[in-house]
């Protein structure tokens, strides 16, 4: 009997082990997905198209821009004494925005010149100002934008002869590149784009102008630099 | 001693009839597989390949903003079903309510079925009745997106055309046993695909569980 006992408890606990072993294989009648994904910040430049340049003496667009295409536009203005006639040469480059927040456009430029006297061209003769902002196309956010610049460097409001030394000055606010010698802000605005894919090649779109009246200066070359940034604070 | 042999062979009775009132459900839901995601930045996909084990998948889209390249993100998730009997299964969604509709929406989450087939040797072939997908859910959102007026994208379906509980697939008996465990190839498996194209939304990041649920379904013939 005492056997018995002892077997029957052996049988007990073995049903009891395979009862639970068969409980891990067991049935469900639920399972679960989960998922999560991550927008983050984004902005980016590009060129908005092809660069005009007008009022040149010689020169030409070097290296011109393509529309969605990084902007990397090389100009030559040709020739910027009193041999050109023209009151300005004027290049125009269109810049081409998008993001999925709000965003900061800043420039930083330099002007290097062969020349040794305060005669030789300097950043305060490059005029610069950004042009009419336009929001369109499918995809393409409204919003306010704001100019930090101001606007076309030959408007006649944005510069003038100074009397006493005779040299032409861009006057106006954020008007030439002496402005910009670091990182400065000349655009700001809300989200550009809606929820739409980056096939989608609308954007923000901006003439940035860049501007010299031909004068006196003394001889020699020049090079003139900028970088455009944008951010999303 | 016979007393005691009969409360011996109760016991193991009572616990056997119990078993048996356990397995009695015959309806299972478990990893098909394993998952696979591809076109993420940073994401990831896991989950069992055992097909035994239970459905916990977890979904990481990773990047979908346009600092992901690649033209859709995609993940296929297998997924076995078993039954003695005619099944549906059904899907809910909880999470994923942006109020910002430039954010991350369900509709932006393309969800489709594809591709059932028998697990193994033990799956029941039936001859009256057929799987059906329920509609709109039987494609691949990967390949079905079209652009809206508005130019974000759109799919034939999404986890927008979940509404409470909502039955995506039934069908008649799944397996050939009635055994209540696990097996191997006792069952039928199908892929839940979801995916997502990288667009400009709005920053922020999105969740959204989703549960599956097989139950007794429409009372079609095998």
């Amino acid at each position: 009997m005492p056997r018995s006992k002892a077997a029957h408890r052996s049988i007990l606990i073995a049903t009891l082990i395979l009862l639970g072993a068969t409980a891990c294989f067991g049935q469900s009648t639920t399972g679960t997905v989960s998922m999560s994904a991550t927008v983050s910040k984004f902005v980016e430049i590009n060129s908005g198209g092809s660069v005009t340049l007008s009022g040149n003496s010689g020169g030409g667009v070097t290296t011109d821009g393509v529309a969605n295409s990084p902007l990397a536009v090389s100009i030559n203005l040709g020739e910027l004494g009193p041999s050109n006639t023209n009151s300005f040469v004027t290049a125009q480059v269109p810049l081409k925005l998008r993001s999925n927040a709000a965003y900061v456009l800043s420039m930083s430029g330099t002007v290097t010149s062969s020349g040794t006297t305060s005669s030789r061209i300097v950043a305060a003769d490059v005029g610069f100002g950004l042009g009419t902002v336009t929001r369109s196309g499918t995809g393409v956010s409204s919003g306010s934008d704001t100019n930090a610049t101001s606007g076309d460097p030959t408007l006649g409001a944005n510069g003038s002869v100074n009397g006493t030394t005779g040299r032409y000055e861009f006057t106006a606010v954020r008007s030439n590149l002496s402005a910009f010698s670091s990182a400065t802000t000349i655009l700001s605005g809300p989200i550009i784009m809606n929820a739409v894919p980056r096939s989608n090649t609308n954007g923000l779109t901006v003439p940035a102008f860049f501007a010299i009246k031909p004068q006196f200066f003394e001889n020699g070359t020049t090079t003139v630099s900028v970088t455009f940034t944008v951010t999303a604070p | 001693m016979k007393l005691t042999h009969l409360t011996f062979l109760l016991t193991v009775a009572v616990l056997l009839t119990a078993r048996q009132s356990i397995s009695a459900q015959a309806l299972d839901i478990s990893s098909g597989g394993p998952p696979t995601i591809t076109g993420a930045v940073s994401g990831s996909v896991t989950g069992s390949s055992n097909v035994t084990t239970d459905l916990v998948v977890t979904i990481n889209f990773g990047e979908v903003s346009p600092l992901n390249t690649n033209s859709i993100v995609k993940v296929v998730v297998p997924i076995a079903v078993r039954s003695n009997q005619p099944y549906q299964v059904a899907v809910s969604m909880s999470g994923l309510s942006n109020a910002n509709v430039q954010a991350l929406q369900s509709s932006d989450v393309g969800f489709g079925l594809q591709n059932m087939r028998l697990l193994g040797g033990a799956g029941k072939i039936c001859t009256q009745s057929s799987h059906i997908f329920r509609s709109p859910f039987n494609n691949d959102p990967a390949s079905s997106t079209t652009v809206l007026s508005n130019g974000r994208i759109s799919y034939t379906s999404s986890l927008s055309n979940l509404t409470g509980s909502t039955v995506i697939l039934s069908g008649p008996q799944l397996s050939k046993n009635n055994s209540s465990i696990r097996q191997q190839s006792d069952g039928y498996v199908f892929d839940a695909i979801f995916a997502i194209t990288p667009q400009f939304f709005a920053a922020g990041v999105s969740s959204a569980t989703l549960i599956f649920t097989i139950a007794a379904g429409p009372n079609v013939p095998c």
